[in-house]
């Protein structure tokens, strides 16, 4: 490829700021000696300059409230999931404790029926916890979606 | 003449305290960020997918998106380019599921006119066929128009936002330039 060519291969690039410190300075000292570089240059030159001013889109007017409402709705879900594991892992342990406890207090027999019941009782209270917050968490998908 | 291949580099980037006060999850902050990004972002979504309702929402999922995974950001890297990377991934997502959409065509060429063009022109509005003909340019040469003209990115920083060798952002700027000058050309506006 003769140095016309290669130098005309970088013109978009040279007016761009793209190319190396040494790639530049041979486009510059054959656009001395080349008209048809020199005036393809300006071209590319004039051209990057106007892309660089091109008239911007204008953001809708809520777009910046929308999006901070949706991020405090995210960020409330997350502070509720980590508040909502916590409380479930507790009252397992609590639970569990409370059914050994009747079993040590109430002996072998009685309490491990006690513990049967408390457990179930316990099973039951948990399955009606966890549809209320099913509930709950579909309502509040409700929201964002709203938001988006 | 020749013009000196420079391009403006005083665009705003976000302050370090407000990342950090970002990451405390204080509201004010998210707001103030998002404003302050919201005319970049907003506009290179513009670009990128153009359509105003699209970027409305690729903005939207990219700050939850930011929120998210604002634990696994590097003080130590650029701000602009983690975010523009998180805008990149949704906005290629959501190209690549439209049908007919050309991310990237090897071969291309631009419609000879707009439709709007000959308007444009009476009306003196060249940045109008400008803006038309880098809308009808592929979505990965009008990206890297878009990040190295109207956002001011270095080569490093368009090739980390894309995920893409330099040469390959080389290339791309190379021929998208090209291709809107033969545009311009051939409505005699060079």
């Amino acid at each position: 490829m003769s140095e016309h060519e290669t130098v005309r291969s970088w013109l978009a690039l040279s007016a761009a700021g793209l190319l190396e410190p040494a790639e530049e300075r041979r486009v510059h000292e054959h656009a001395v000696t080349c008209p048809q570089c020199s005036a393809e240059l300006e071209d590319y030159a004039g051209l990057s300059a106007e892309m660089r001013a091109l008239p911007a889109p204008q953001p809708p007017d809520h777009l910046v409230t929308r999006t901070a409402a949706l991020l405090l709705v995210e960020a409330d879900r997350r502070q509720g999931s980590y508040f909502a594991v916590g409380a479930a892992v507790l009252v397992f342990v609590l639970v569990l404790a409370m059914g050994q406890t009747l079993r040590v207090i109430l002996g072998d027999e009685l309490g491990d029926q006690a513990a049967f019941v408390w457990l179930l009782g316990a099973t039951v209270s948990s399955l009606f916890g966890t549809t209320a917050a099913l509930v709950l968490t579909a309502a509040r998908r409700r929201t964002e979606r709203s938001i988006v | 003449m020749i013009y000196p291949a420079a391009i403006d580099g005083n665009f705003p980037v976000a302050e370090p305290v407000q990342v950090t006060r970002l990451r405390s999850g204080d509201p004010a902050a998210l707001a103030e960020t998002i404003a302050f990004y919201q005319h970049r972002l907003y506009r290179y979504f513009t670009r990128l997918v153009r359509d105003p309702a699209a970027a409305d929402d690729l903005f939207q999922q990219t700050w939850l998106h930011v929120v998210r995974q604002l634990h696994r950001y590097d003080a130590a890297r650029s701000f602009d380019t983690w975010l523009f990377a998180i805008a990149h991934n949704a906005a290629i997502d959501l190209l690549r599921r439209r049908p007919g959409e050309r991310l990237e065509d090897h071969e291309f060429e631009l419609p000879a006119h707009a439709p709007d063009a000959l308007s444009a022109v009476l009306a003196g509005e060249r940045a109008a066929i400008l803006a038309a003909a880098m809308a009808a340019l592929p979505a990965l040469y009008r990206e890297a128009l878009t990040l190295r003209f109207e956002e001011g990115m270095k080569l490093e920083e368009i090739a980390e936002v894309t995920r893409t060798p330099l040469s390959t952002v080389k290339s791309r700027v190379r021929r998208g330039l090209e291709a809107m000058k033969q545009r311009l050309c051939r409505e005699q506006l060079l």
